[in-house]
């Protein structure tokens, strides 16, 4: 299983799944990242006021949309930088829900998420009845985290690409990993 | 056109596709795969027509070196099968091949696509457009690769295991009839013209596999992941086949009270998410409506509110569910176990939760109409057991009834004897089986009903028949592997399908019995026990986490203290054992620990044991003191696990150590210990880190006690000089003793405090002095103190000598040591009463006249200061002190001065300036010269002795000469002092006839005449002298012839003496006579010896000179006789002086004594 397809999720295809994204690409490994949320949402100029945009909306458009609005501010708190990295990985932010895809590996940043994954995978019937390991990892969502989330993220799939039968190994992988990480790790098996 | 182009491109994609598959034919491995997958993608979706032809060239490759090229293949039959399911008779023997391939990969591959082929070659089948005989061999073909992947449950690898799970799911799902839409394919779906089909068999089958996951799903060994998926699993099932519902919700219930231990914490978060969703979705599925209560239940016990519940659920549920649940809803609110984080296999409420859950689950269970009103329970059954009647009739009617006629094979190879025959244990699981076993026949009145092993019931016929097949599953069940009880599945699945059903109930109910039991077990024993992991050498050790606080059970209190009890008992024997292995050292440490640091009755033990043989195991004694001072002082802690109550206040273990060391030490009064009582008691005292109070108040009682007072006494002494830092704390004790009645321990105790006093440092030194002065000032109270009087109770005792001697001995003492206590020892003084103050005095002497001795000249400070205060009614001290200064010295300089300053403005006393006469000048001494000789004759005799150097060993010059001392004493203006005295002082004088010599007398007769008043004693003096040295005749003469001159017969009192001096001097006088004027001739009438005597030298007169006489000197001669009334002499007091008694060494008496 040298060749594992991993799938980065958070909640808007932002920040942290981005991050990762950008980080595991980097790496040399096959990675997609979604979001699982009802909405892209970015801070706005308040906290009760995001700025929400659907999925798909480009990066581009967002990054645009943005810089009209405000530049000075979304330059100040690094949503553009953000949008300016995201943009050049990939298009635009995915829906997590909305994909076809069959990965090996889904890995959330947030348990909401994470729950969010597996209510999707309760709520239909497992075709193909391949298996696939989702794993959460609890980053919270500033770009420091993120950071450091992705590198904990590529330390694990590095791990995962390295293990000779993942489904063997998982377990044990897993529970080392979490030793070392210092986060509670949830994990469990779906089948597309 | 159209067709043409499609042609074309056909023929187009026909090339293609054999240039792939000739490619793939000439590469290797990856390449390989690669133009094999171009090939499948073009073979099945555009040149399907061509498949017969190629279908050959690609599953060829099936056994290819390559994984990805098996893999490939194995996807290219998936996808065949659904898309030209006629084509499954070609592909069906390789997938059966590549299932059982080398690789895992490969192998999770194919069970993977065989769950999809069995999904699609039954619908083949269902179509039924094929030959029978392809239908057939399919079957065949795909119930062996069942076989083997349902094998495949036990592998060793995990994720092997995943599939197989996934796969079972599909074959379960198909091989049931579904009751909902039949949307989709399931049993009913199946033609029942197929006579290689039994679809009875099929249904059978799913429901062994169904309890295969299930009893797989409760296993302990089970992996989190596949744990998980055996949930999603299970409740798939029991989504899509409602019937599996109550035993999905079973299964789900009991997993949530007993995970596999050998989940990590996250893990097992994860497990009770997966969990919590899992029944989420199942209570919002419609199927799941008749277990609301069950499953509500256990989402309470899972740690959701029933808020939470109730917004989950479905609205058309909800007010059925508040109807159902009422009754549960008290103990759901009760039991609001863990959250899914804790940890909560085996803990108590757990297993109440679980009691909770199963009874609910078991009430509902039975359909309504089923319950009868008399209900037969475990109990009931269990009582019945215990009925010989009953039992016999049972046994009796089997027999007759139900017993087959042969002994059936299986039966010989399974039966095993029953171990526990008999015991309760054994009929409670009987009780339970007979339940289980009414209860199955109740639910499922067609399916016969099994007895379990040997004890053959009643029931139906078919019944006897068919138990001899079953193999034995009691309480060892859950060792016989899953893979056996698949083999025996399949086994009596061939040889009676309808055995099935029943061997998986009874696995169920077996293991339900074993979870119950060890349930029980657990309630009895308290303490939650793990249920007991079977060893399972093929699995692959997960991580275990062993917890011992699980496995194990807590000591009593009591029965741990009294093995530490016995443990130490053992150390103690040890003592010559130890010391023959070179662990004495280590065994006393062992021991002060233990002692310290445990209960007391440890404390209390070892204590006894240092008792028994103090003399040698005191320094065992003193190591635990040290042990326990250290933890007084806070150096040592004790553990926490050994802070029991009793040691809260642990620092009061050392004193009580100490004080429990020594009283019984003392007390004890076994002769072992007599002997050897002082040094036990010293070492205790000398070498323990530190004496407490209470050790110095035993102590101090110890001097109470005849035999030991010296002793304790003694050990004070040493404990002040040894431990200067507290000393101060313990000379409090010693000097107590200084007010004691008994007199040795009194002076010991003085001498002590004095030795202390001289070694100790200031604060030591304080302390002494501090009660020195608070002993001398008792004296100054009217009455003794009740420390000095302590038998008088109520009345008050008188002061004696002895008393103010008591009070005084200290102060006294320490006077050499401290000088500047004179200025108190003065102040009491100066308010004491006049016994007390004669006692100071003579107790002052000794130590001042020490004092005195060391200091040679100078004066000491303190004796200054006091001098400078001179503190009110003091002053007899002082005199007396200065006294004793000067007894030895003469007056320094400054003591003088300082003298004569007091003199002159406190003291009016002229007692005082006694001791520095001499070092006072001339004009002073004469000054006082009146005051003195009015002084007790004593003290003048001592003033003179002074003045004239007498007694005098310093050899000082007196300022005054003797003969200026008797000038000045004839001078003195009587109108200061009476005459008498002044007649006494000059009696003292002439008693000195050392010092008053002839010619000392003479220079004073001749000083004397210079006066120009003759002095009212001089004549008196003169006739003194005369008596005395009758050689100054001539001097006197002269004298008298001065006095003449002086017309000396004017003075009366003068007169009379020169008359008797020239009569002592008859007949030299004549010439005096002769030259008196004629009054002083005229008075001297009275005198017939000197009429005589110069009549007698003017008759020895030659004429001339006879005729220079006056006429009046010639006419008194002629006188015949004088007048009788002049014989009488002047009544003037002339008698000769005593002889002056010499002086006698007296006290000067204080004042007021005289």
């Amino acid at each position: 299983m040298c060749d594992i397809y991993i799938a980065v999720v958070c909640s808007s295809n932002m920040n942290r799944s981005m991050e990762a994204h950008a980080f595991l690409a980097k790496k040399g490994f096959k990675v997609k990242s979604y979001g699982t949320g009802e909405k892209v949402k970015l801070p706005g100029a308040s906290a009760d006021r995001p700025n929400c945009y659907e999925f798909g909306v480009p990066y581009d458009d967002i990054y645009n949309d943005l810089l009209e609005k405000d530049k000075v501010y979304y330059t100040q708190n690094g949503i553009l930088h953000m949008l300016d990295r995201n943009r050049r990985i990939k298009p635009s932010p995915e829906k997590f829900q909305v994909s076809t895809e069959r990965f090996d590996v889904i890995i959330t940043c947030e348990e909401r998420v994470y729950d969010q994954v597996i209510e999707w995978f309760g709520s239909k019937r497992s075709v193909y009845n391949q298996p696939v390991h989702v794993v959460n990892m609890d980053i919270q969502d500033n770009h420091e985290e993120a950071t450091i989330g992705a590198f904990l993220i590529s330390d694990m799939v590095t791990k995962m690409a390295q293990s000779d039968d993942l489904d063997n190994d998982i377990d044990e992988l897993l529970h080392d990993f979490e030793g070392k990480c210092h986060r509670p790790i949830l994990n469990c098996i779906m089948f597309y | 056109m159209a067709s043409l182009s499609s042609k074309i491109s056909i023929t187009a994609a026909q090339n293609q596709l054999v240039q792939w598959i000739n490619d793939a034919g000439m590469s290797e491995g990856a390449r390989r795969a690669d133009n094999l997958r171009k090939a499948v993608e073009l073979l099945l979706h555009q040149c399907s027509s061509v498949l017969p032809q190629y279908i050959e060239n690609i599953l060829t490759y099936y056994c290819d070196k390559s994984v990805d090229v098996r893999k490939l293949v194995i996807a290219f039959i998936e996808e065949l099968s659904k898309l030209h399911p006629q084509f499954l008779p070609k592909i069906i023997s390789q997938l059966r091949q590549l299932v059982s391939d080398s690789v895992i990969a490969v192998q999770k591959r194919a069970i993977q696509a065989s769950s999809i082929v069995y999904r699609n070659t039954l619908m083949w089948i269902c179509q039924g457009a094929s030959e029978t005989s392809e239908m057939q061999f399919v079957w065949k073909n795909i119930t062996e690769l069942k076989l083997v992947v349902l094998n495949m449950i036990d592998s060793d690898n995990e994720g092997i295991r995943t599939h197989s799970i996934k796969f079972l799911e599909e074959v379960v799902l198909l091989q049931t009839p579904s009751d909902g839409a039949g949307d989709e394919f399931n049993l009913d779906t199946l033609p029942a013209n197929m006579t290689f089909i039994d679809r009875r068999a099929l249904e059978e089958e799913s429901e062994t596999i169904f309890q295969l996951l299930v009893k797989f799903h409760n296993s302990q060994h089970i992996s989190s992941v596949n744990l998980m998926a055996c949930m999603t699993t299970l409740c798939l099932l029991a989504k899509f086949r409602p019937k599996f519902m109550p035993g999905v919700i079973k299964a789900l219930g009991d997993l949530h009270t007993t995970l596999p231990p050998t989940l990590s914490q996250s893990q097992v978060n994860s497990v009770r998410k997966q969990l919590k969703m899992l029944l989420v979705n199942l209570i919002k599925h419609p199927s799941s409506n008749d277990m609301i209560p069950q499953l509500t239940q256990l989402l309470i016990d899972i740690g959701m509110t029933t808020q939470e519940i109730n917004k989950v659920l479905p609205k058309d549920k909800r007010n059925k569910r508040v109807g159902e649940i009422k009754n549960g809803d008290a103990p759901a609110k009760r039991i609001r176990i863990d959250s899914p984080q804790s940890n909560s296999q085996g803990s108590d409420s757990n297993s109440n939760s679980r009691s909770e859950f199963n009874m609910l689950f078991d009430d509902d269970s039975l359909p309504p109409t089923l319950a009868k009103p008399v209900t037969p329970t475990e109990d009931s059954i269990y009582e019945g057991l215990n009925n010989v009647e009953d039992v016999v009739n049972l046994v009796t009617h089997t027999l007759v009834n139900y017993l087959p006629n042969e002994m059936p094979i299986t039966f010989v190879h399974a039966y095993k004897p029953i171990p526990n025959s008999g015991s309760k244990a054994q009929k409670r699981n009987l009780a339970k089986m007979i339940l289980a076993l009414i209860n199955n026949k109740e639910e499922t009145v067609p399916l016969p009903v099994i007895a379990p092993v040997p004890v053959p019931v009643p029931p139906a016929p078919v019944l006897s028949e068919v138990s001899s097949k079953i193999p034995l599953l009691r309480d060892d069940e859950e060792k016989v592997t899953l893979k056996n009880a698949v083999a025996k599945l399949q086994e009596s699945a061939k040889a009676e399908k309808q055995m099935e059903s029943a061997v998986s109930r009874l696995m169920e109910e077996t293991r339900q019995d074993h979870l119950k039991e060890e349930e029980r077990k657990q309630k009895e024993k308290e303490k939650p026990v793990p249920p007991q992991t079977p060893s399972v050498p093929k699995l692959k050790q997960k991580v275990k986490l062993l917890k011992l606080q699980e496995i194990t059970r807590p000591i009593p209190k009591e029965i741990k203290e009294r093995l530490i009890v016995q443990a130490v008992e053992r150390i103690l024997k040890a003592e010559t054992e130890a010391a023959i292995g070179g662990a004495a050292h280590i065994r006393a440490k062992f021991i002060t620990i233990f002692a310290s640091s445990y209960t007391p009755e440890l404390r209390e033990l070892v204590l006894n044991y240092i008792l028994d043989d103090p003399a040698n195991r005191i320094d065992l004694a003193l190591s635990w003191l040290y042990e326990e001072y250290a933890f007084m002082q806070g150096f040592n802690r004790h553990p926490v696990t050994l802070q029991p109550k009793v040691h809260e206040k642990h620092d009061q273990n050392y004193n009580q150590l100490l004080c429990a060391l020594i009283t019984q030490i003392c007390e004890r009064g076994d002769p072992l210990m007599e002997s050897s009582k002082d040094m036990l008691l010293r070492k205790v005292y000398s070498e323990c880190p530190v004496v407490t109070d209470e050790a110095v108040d035993y102590l101090k009682h110890l001097v109470m006690e005849d035999k030991v007072a010296l002793l304790a006494l003694e050990l004070l002494e040493e404990l002040c000089l040894m431990r200067p830092p507290r000393a101060h704390k313990y000379v409090a004790s010693l000097l107590c003793h200084i007010l004691n009645e008994n007199e040795e321990i009194r002076d010991v105790a003085l001498k002590s405090i004095l030795k202390i006093y001289k070694r100790s440092t200031d604060a030591v030194r304080k302390v002494i002095e501090k009660h020195a002065l608070l002993y001398l000032g008792f004296i100054s109270l009217n009455h003794p103190p009740p420390e000095l009087s302590d038998n008088a109770r109520g009345v008050r005792s008188v002061w004696t000598d002895e008393m103010y001697q008591m009070c005084l001995n200290l102060v006294m003492a320490l006077l050499t040591e401290n000088e500047e206590l004179i200025i108190e020892v003065a102040r009491v003084y100066g308010c004491a009463g006049s016994e007390a103050k004669r006692c100071v005095l003579r107790g002052v002497e000794a130590p001042v006249r020490a004092a005195a001795a060391a200091q040679a000249r100078a004066l000491s400070p303190a004796f200054v200061a006091l001098l400078d205060e001179c503190p009110r009614g003091a002053e007899t001290l002082l005199t007396r002190l200065v006294h004793i200064f000067t007894e030895r010295a003469p007056p320094s300089h400054e003591l003088v001065s300082k003298i004569r300053e007091l003199y002159a403005t406190r003291v009016s006393d002229v007692r005082f300036l006694i001791p520095v006469l001499t070092g006072l000048t001339k004009k002073e001494i004469l000054a006082a010269l009146p005051k003195f000789i009015k002084l007790n004759p004593m003290v003048v005799k001592e003033v003179f002795n002074k003045l004239l150097g007498l007694q005098n060993p310093h050899e000082e010059n007196s300022p005054v000469t003797p003969a200026e001392l008797l000038v000045a004493l004839h001078l003195i203006d009587p109108s200061m002092a009476d005459l008498k005295y002044i007649i006494k002082a000059t009696a003292l004088c002439f008693a000195e006839k050392q010092t008053y010599t002839q010619d000392v007398l003479s220079a004073v007769l001749q000083r004397l005449t210079e006066e120009p008043e003759i002095p009212v004693l001089m004549m008196r003096t003169v006739l003194q002298a005369l008596t005395l040295y009758p050689n100054l005749g001539p001097l006197v003469l002269n004298i008298l012839q001065l006095l003449i001159e002086k017309e000396v017969w004017l003075n009366k009192v003068a007169w009379e003496g020169w008359v008797k001096c020239c009569e002592r001097l008859v007949p030299q006088s004549g010439v005096l006579l002769a030259g008196l004027a004629p009054r002083a001739l005229a008075a001297l009438g009275a005198a017939p010896r000197l009429q005589a005597a110069l009549q007698a030298h003017v008759a020895q007169l030659p004429p001339h000179q006879r005729a220079a006489l006056p006429h009046h000197v010639l006419a008194f001669c002629q006188q015949e006789m004088a007048p009788p009334q002049f014989a009488a002499p002047m009544p003037i007091p002339m008698g000769v002086p005593a002889p002056v008694p010499p002086p006698m060494l007296v006290e000067p008496l204080p004042p007021g004594m005289e």
